[in-house]
């Protein structure tokens, strides 16, 4: 009443808001609020507006607030709103200028129970991070081709079927053992512990798989308990987890040696290719008998090289010979000239003996005498000379030089057999190697490849292997060599 | 043998250092003889250890007794996309 009268009497009259400055007066008030708030209520009254905009009130049993969620945050939404849910959202309170009324800006909406677990999640993960269970020096490796997987899920699950086929596409040659679990609802956190404490006991696994398909957070929450973290860092196999999909991060699948994405990820990242195996080992195999290709055809030039080198000696004792022939020769002839000037001195000393008929008899008689004897002596000279000479030419011709030949080379011929003979054993030996190497690479043929479901494409028109397509026409018929049989075809189109 | 227990990726990696070992040519032909027929053992043990694991999927339970037991998986991966889920 006081109030009243002072309004009417003009005392403290300010001047009159319109009503839109009322409204905004109190909106900016509200703004200046700037804080988000997390509010828990029923749904009711949901609109999907044309623009996109997205109109509910959410309420409780005292009070309810209109709230809307414009388009550019509903895109974000994953879960679907509808009247009666429980919810847990996100946002702001501003002020609807239009009406004047209190509305909710929401930014996020949550099915209600979800905050209390997300809470726990974070608080258990916190922990767990703190004591080091999640520590990558604690992480062990994965074996590259496990003999044996064991595996914890349910036992009808999509997820094991999804693991299984996986797995065992890329190589079947693998022993699985399941132990099945309950993956969801009440003990099945327990379960679960107990299987991977099994599997461990069991001792055969190498690497053990533990996971289940996707599902809402309650239903994947048996890998969120503190237990299966634990069971899966005291295993003494390493773990491999795959929980849900791609999006669902579980305790579990921080405890573990390695996160698959999914349970399809799983049997991937458990087992390498067979065929990407059998192919590297293939084409590695390729590589040695090409590489031991390449040391025999150094070795077997070398080897060429050596057995030239033996044949040389015989040549060199050819010469050799032929040399001490000359050599005899020229001493033959060189004997036979110093007999001819002696002959030829002889001849014209007994020309001028003979030459003086006025000598006197006496002188005559002596000098034939003398002659007779300087004759005698000479001749016997010359018979010693010749007797020398032949001895020297037999001496230089014959014996000692001969037979030192001879000796070499008998010694040679020896020395060339033994070389010839050693060389022989050895390339024999050598080659006798090589053709068991041959059979080694036989045994890693192309047939052998072809065994496989390679095949080997062979142009008809020029009769050569097909490696490269650009060397292949169209048209070009190709002869295609499978394991059982040949297939003829023709070249319609070709890629390089 | 000592190889036998060799893990399969020790044996690759065995297999493709012996064969760079060849390449390099700095080994003897004896020497080269000898690593070309430990690698063709490798290629032999590598291809083996591909083939040996017999497929087999078992299911591990515990009988009455609680001591753990290995029973035959009785689906067929092929045929199991009917199967229900059990939990």
């Amino acid at each position: 009443m006081n109030r009243q009268r002072e309004l009417e009497f003009g005392v403290r009259r300010p001047k009159p808001l319109s009503v839109t400055q009322l409204v905004r007066a109190v909106r900016d008030a509200l703004d200046l609020n700037l804080d988000e708030y997390w509010v828990v209520g029923e749904v009711s009254n949901v609109r999907l507006a044309p623009s996109g905009h997205l109109y509910l009130t959410l309420k409780d049993q005292r009070s309810s607030i209109p709230v809307v969620m414009f388009r550019s945050a509903l895109v974000r939404q994953k879960m679907r709103v509808d009247d009666g849910m429980q919810v847990l959202m996100r946002g702001r309170v501003s002020l609807y200028e239009a009406r004047g009324t209190l509305q909710f800006y929401a930014e996020e909406i949550q099915p209600r129970g979800l905050g209390a677990l997300q809470v726990a999640f974070e608080q258990l993960k916190q922990r767990l991070s703190a004591e080091g269970l999640f520590d990558a020096a604690r992480k062990r490796p994965i074996p590259f081709l496990p003999r044996t997987v064991g595996i914890v899920t349910a036992l009808g699950g999509a997820a094991l079927r999804d693991m299984l086929s996986t797995m065992l596409a890329r190589n079947p040659n693998v022993h699985v053992l399941i132990r099945p679990a309950r993956v969801q609802g009440a003990g099945a956190g327990a379960d679960v512990a107990q299987g991977l404490a099994d599997l461990n006991r069991d001792g055969r696994s190498e690497v053990i798989i533990v996971g289940r398909g996707g599902g809402s957070l309650e239903d994947l929450w048996a890998f969120n308990e503190e237990g299966v973290a634990r069971a899966i860092r005291g295993s003494s196999i390493p773990v491999i987890s795959a929980v849900g999909h791609e999006i669902d991060y579980t305790i579990a699948d921080f405890a573990a040696d390695l996160r698959a994405p999914t349970p399809t990820g799983a049997g991937h990242l458990v087992m390498p290719s067979k065929a990407e195996l059998r192919q590297r080992l293939d084409e590695t195999a390729a590589t040695l008998v090409g590489a031991m290709r390449g040391v025999v055809a150094a070795h077997r030039k070398e080897l060429g090289q050596l057995a030239r080198g033996v044949r040389n000696p015989a040549a060199q004792l050819r010469q050799n010979r032929q040399r001490a022939d000359e050599a005899a020769a020229t001493l033959h002839a060189a004997a036979g000239r110093a007999l001819d000037d002696r002959r030829r001195q002889l001849a014209h000393l007994a020309q001028r003996l003979r030459a003086p008929l006025h000598i006197a008899r006496e002188m005559r008689i002596r000098a034939a005498r003398t002659a007779l004897h300087l004759a005698r002596s000479l001749t016997a000279m010359v018979q010693e000379r010749r007797v020398q000479s032949a001895r020297l030419a037999a001496h230089l011709g014959r014996s000692p030089l001969r037979q030192r030949a001879a000796t070499y080379r008998r010694e040679i011929t020896a020395d060339n057999g033994r070389l010839i003979g050693g060389m022989s054993r050895a390339m024999e030996t050598r080659r006798h190697l090589l053709a068991q190497l041959a059979g080694r690479l036989d045994s890693l043929s192309p047939l052998k490849v072809l065994e496989r479901g390679y095949a080997v494409a062979i142009n008809t028109r020029d009769g050569r292997v097909v490696t490269d397509a650009a060397a292949v026409e169209i048209g070009d018929e190709l002869q295609v060599q499978v394991k059982r049989g040949r297939i003829q075809a023709v070249t319609r189109a070709r890629e390089t | 043998m000592a190889a036998q227990e060799k893990k399969f990726e020790d044996e690759l990696k065995l297999l493709e250092d012996t064969v760079a070992r060849i390449d390099s040519g700095e080994l003897s032909l004896e020497e080269s003889i000898k690593a070309f027929e430990q690698g063709v053992a490798l290629v032999r043990s590598l291809n083996q250890k591909l083939d040996e694991v017999e497929k087999k999927i078992e299911v591990l339970v515990r009988d009455s007794q609680g001591e753990l037991r290995t029973t035959p998986y009785r689906v067929e991966v092929k045929n199991g996309d009917e199967d229900d889920d059990l939990s």
